[in-house]
């Protein structure tokens, strides 16, 4: 399968992601993109299924005091199209540290 | 700190309950969940300071509204996405875009009803010969139908049919003269030659896209066909049957074309599945 070509701004998320930053408010605020950016972005990378949302268990929210999270990974066809964005790109990977957790 | 979540300030709540008028009703459940994890994470997890007064009560607001608008589109192109209300939307709105534009290029209604009154009388002329020879040199094949068609749905079918030719025939007489106008001051009757040219031409590719679409579209609801899989190995063909089946997304039945016509399979055969599912049901 061909990687698809992305924007700048969707290589930037995808990137993110791959890095740890794994729900909305992690990636707007590490990739400074505005969250009406972020958010379609998202939806669209799921749509074209390069990313898949999983829903953080409600034990895990309770504990923390909040509300259950949407948490995004990478798919097998997102990495790959993660790698392919970081060579047309090159300077992805030094605009994004990796998430300490 | 309390084991229940506190809630939203009045501003996001408000924010969030009009915009999920937006959002389709089946998915606005999971976008009030996700957006509320979200805001809740921006108001109670993030250190004060962090985040900017701007970002907070501008750009998160657009966030939502953006996203709700996405999750609209998207579901709104996903129910019309190759319906004949949309190909005939399209054609209208493209018309009425170029119509405003002729009207601009050519300094208000007056000038542009002078030039179309004696443009419009020759292209009218040109219109049943263009139909003629796209009729007679098209290269669409017959389409045989395995079911009986109601009468009403070939109605619906010609009336279709008509209504597509004439918005594109309309269409490309507008953009003919849009093209042609840059020529109207300097050389009026070069200008009046090239548009009667430029029609000709776009309305004779207007035509042959109009026939082809047509039969690339459900028989029943006129829906364009999708998902086109190739069926049999071209070095059996004297064997089984080869070609390209396509299939209407709403399961009415499927469009077979032959690559190559044989005398068992000489023509596109559209094969009803209704009728078919019908009477197995009935049997």
């Amino acid at each position: 399968m061909s990687n698809p070509r992305l924007s700048h701004s969707a290589a930037l998320i995808l990137k993110a992601i791959s890095l740890g930053y794994c729900f909305g408010f992690d990636v707007m605020e590490i990739t400074g993109l505005p969250s009406g950016t972020v958010y379609p972005a998202l939806r669209r990378l799921e749509r074209d299924d390069l990313v898949e949302s999983r829903w953080e268990s409600e034990e895990d929210a309770f504990s923390s005091q909040r509300p259950a999270r949407r948490y995004y990974q990478l798919t097998r066809e997102g990495k790959a199209a993660a790698l392919a964005a970081t060579e047309r790109y090159p300077l992805l990977a030094r605009l994004l540290p990796e998430k300490h957790t | 700190m309390s084991s229940r979540p506190s809630p939203l300030p009045a501003f996001h709540r408000a924010v969030l309950r009009s915009a999920q008028h937006l959002v389709p009703v089946s998915e606005r459940d999971e976008f009030l969940r996700s957006w509320h994890a979200e805001l809740f994470h921006m108001h109670h997890c993030v250190p004060r300071g962090r985040l900017s007064t701007v970002r907070l009560h501008i750009d998160l607001p657009l966030g939502v509204v953006s996203d709700a608008l996405w999750l609209r589109t998207h579901s709104l192109r996903r129910s019309l996405a190759g319906t004949p209300a949309l190909c005939l939307a399209s054609l209208l709105s493209l018309s009425l875009f170029s119509f405003a534009f002729a009207v601009l290029s050519y300094g208000g209604w007056h000038g542009l009803g002078v030039h179309l009154g004696s443009q419009a009388e020759h292209c009218l002329v040109a219109v049943p010969i263009i139909l003629f020879v796209s009729s007679a040199i098209a290269s669409f094949s017959h389409v045989e139908l395995n079911s009986i068609p109601h009468t009403l749905r070939w109605i619906n079918h010609l009336l279709f049919a008509g209504l597509k030719t004439s918005l594109a025939l309309l269409l490309t007489f507008l953009l003919s003269v849009c093209l042609s106008r840059p020529l109207y001051i300097p050389l009026p009757r070069a200008a009046d030659l090239l548009q009667i040219l430029f029609f000709v031409l776009f309305a004779l590719l207007a035509v042959r896209w109009s026939f082809h679409d047509q039969e690339q579209r459900c028989k029943q609801c006129l829906c364009s066909l999708a998902t086109p899989a190739r069926v049999g190995r071209p070095s059996h063909n004297l064997l089984e049957w080869t070609g390209t089946e396509q299939t209407c997304k709403q399961g009415h039945g499927r469009l077979s074309i032959p690559e190559i016509e044989t005398s068992w399979h000489q023509y596109s055969r559209w094969i009803d599945q209704t009728s078919s599912l019908d009477h197995v049901a009935s049997a």
